[in-house]
């Protein structure tokens, strides 16, 4: 039986990307989330630099099912096996840019105007807060902004989810296309 | 245009070795060492979605380790979304793509075939020459057994497979926007194990798709050598209810092509009339690994430490992706992929003189069923006791749009991880 050398360990000086603590645990996730856990497509979020709560949360969330997803849940059960603190880890130590997806700039403009009242728990920056496991808007594709969204509203994201009752509550008053507005312009926030 | 070997070797030197040796042809007049070794060097056998990560990755892994990839093709073609070049939904070009970003890793690249592996002397042979290497990574993806299937040797340029994406794809797409209304569409699935288990099933869709928009009084009959769709099946079959154009035949295995009478034949002697045939041939792993001995008792496929992904049979020598011993991992892109970063961990922390990490194994697997919609499997693993075990197999519950756009971010996400 092999033993996964030394992952707690902070990689040395002059170590390489591969030498990073969870890599050997987190370097299945690239496949959709892109290397290091950036995300080019508009589809997958962008899990480089993420928050470990609200990283461990939607693990949980996914493995039980409360998250509906057939990509995530088989990967959030591994990633609970191989331990989910490393792989939080991993992806929390990543560097993060922007998205690369380009929104429409009369979207953003219109977005920004409705972000308003977003900005009470996601902060006026939109950069979230992580001890409340609010999560970082920033930066994020606008596809999965929006997906996410229409999720909270139909009530098929974390249904019951106490925390989360008042946002779906101001998401149902939201026009889908204003949704698209608000994800075009958290998609431009750096 | 040639050149000698002391340009060859200057051009090694200035890592500029995949121009001077592909624009100027000069390996065929190579001899002797090629490129003699100053380091510690990983020679990858093959670009593909499992060696072109591999090799990726020994550079990230550790920079100090030279990497030379044999690769006789130009540019990368991805197999995943090819089937959707037959409806016209992507095009070849979009498909392609270069291998500068390996280049910018410091791979250095060589669009050669390798023609035999010396493991006791840990040589590569290339023409007339070879390279030694530390260790070797052999990712030759999938050679066809045409022998399974009387005719089909001598007919390769008018039946074909379009089983590795590229001009065979869009000479299919051509036979397929030619044949008349009315015509039948013959598309024949090899026994498992065969390269992209749903492979075959997506292309029924996007072939059955196209005829149904294009051709409305076309057929499509799909003679499947297996006893049942080999994956995805209650999906394939739901998406199949908006094809009835499409005809299934489980348990038909093809046996004889004849194009002077455009007629296939089965084993039990069904002969089945064609105005276009799609014969996918039964597989084995590329030929190389047949030559260097890296085959099982079943002579077709590779088995491996699944581990390191050293070959059971030569030491120094892994082998990864479609070649390989599939069994519980399908033979797709994505395990390919992760295949390739868990080689190249593994054989950087031998080079280096250390134990390597075991690293679990997951597979994402898009199927697009129309133009806008697709459906999913996916696979997580872990390793237990040194061997590959299933935590869990989730499908999508039908096909969307949703899980199409998810297709999509998968291959700009992937091809990325792959080549960028």
């Amino acid at each position: 039986m092999l033993v996964i050398p030394a992952l707690s360990m902070p990689a040395p000086a002059g170590a390489g990307p591969l030498d990073a603590p969870g890599y050997a645990k987190a370097f299945t996730c690239s496949a959709c989330h892109g290397p290091a856990g950036q995300s080019p497509s508009d589809a997958m979020p962008i899990i480089a630099g993420i928050a470990p709560g609200y990283f461990k949360k939607a693990i949980e969330d996914y493995a039980s099912g409360r998250r509906v997803s057939a990509e995530m849940e088989p990967y959030a059960k591994m990633v609970r096996e191989l331990g989910v603190e490393d792989v939080a880890g991993y992806f929390a130590a990543q560097p993060r840019r922007p998205t690369e997806v380009k929104a429409d700039l009369a979207a953003v403009a219109r977005g920004k105007a409705a972000a308003q009242q977003c900005g009470g728990c996601h902060g006026a920056d939109g950069a979230g807060d992580a001890a409340k496991l609010v999560p970082d808007l920033r930066g994020q594709p606008p596809g999965y902004l929006r997906s996410q969204m229409l999720l909270f509203k139909a009530e098929k994201r974390s249904p019951g989810d106490e925390p989360l009752k008042a946002m779906k509550v101001i998401m149902r008053t939201i026009p889908d296309e204003t949704l698209t507005d608000l994800a075009a312009y958290y998609s431009t926030l750096k | 245009m040639t050149c000698d070997r002391r340009q060859f070797l200057s051009s090694m030197g200035t890592a500029t070795l995949a121009m001077a040796v592909g624009a100027a042809g000069c390996a065929r007049t190579l001899r002797g060492d090629v490129a003699p070794k100053s380091g510690p060097r990983v020679v990858v056998i093959g670009g593909g979605w499992g060696g072109a990560t591999a090799a990726k990755y020994v550079r990230l892994a550790d920079p100090s380790i030279e990497v030379i990839l044999l690769e006789p093709n130009r540019e990368f073609v991805s197999c995943p979304f090819s089937n959707l070049v037959l409806s016209g939904q992507r095009t070849i070009e979009q498909l392609t793509l270069g291998y500068d970003g390996l280049r910018r890793h410091g791979v250095k690249l060589m669009h050669e075939t390798a023609t035999a592996v010396e493991p006791d002397t840990r040589r590569v042979r290339i023409g007339e020459g070879y390279l030694a290497y530390d260790r070797l990574i052999v990712a030759p993806g999938v050679e066809f057994q045409w022998e399974q299937v009387e005719g089909l040797a001598a007919a390769q340029d008018r039946v074909l497979h379009a089983w590795k994406a590229g001009p065979q794809t869009v000479a299919l797409a051509r036979q397929l926007q030619a044949m008349p209304d009315g015509g039948v569409f013959v598309l024949t699935v090899p026994p498992a194990a065969y390269r992209c288990p749903p492979g075959p099933y997506e292309r029924a869709c996007q072939v059955a798709w196209y005829l149904k928009t294009q051709k409305p009084r076309a057929k499509l009959i799909v003679l499947d050598a297996n006893q049942n769709i080999v994956s995805k099946a209650a999906l394939f079959r739901a998406a199949w209810q908006a094809y009835p154009n499409l005809e299934y035949r489980a348990s038909n295995k093809v046996v004889k092509v004849d194009p002077s009478t455009r007629q296939v034949s089965t084993e039990f002697g069904d002969n089945v009339k064609y105005d276009v045939v799609n014969v996918i041939p039964p597989q084995r792993a590329g030929t190389i690994a047949v030559q260097a001995d890296l085959v099982g008792a079943d002579k077709r496929w590779c088995e491996v430490d699944h581990v390191t992904y050293e070959s059971v049979k030569q030491k120094n020598v892994h082998v990864i992706g479609d070649a390989t011993i599939g069994l519980p991992v399908p033979k797709s892109g994505n395990v390919a992929n992760n295949m390739g970063k868990a080689a190249a961990s593994a054989v950087s922390n031998l080079i280096a003189g250390k134990q390597p990490p075991a690293m679990a194994l997951g597979n994402t697997c898009y199927s697009f069923v129309n133009d806008r919609e697709a459906i999913a499997v996916v696979n997580a693993y872990r390793i237990e006791n040194g061997k590959v075990v299933q935590i869990e197999q989730k499908l999508t519950p039908g096909a969307s749009a949703d899980v199409a756009r998810n297709a999509v971010g998968w291959a700009s996400s992937i091809w990325r991880d792959i080549l960028g």
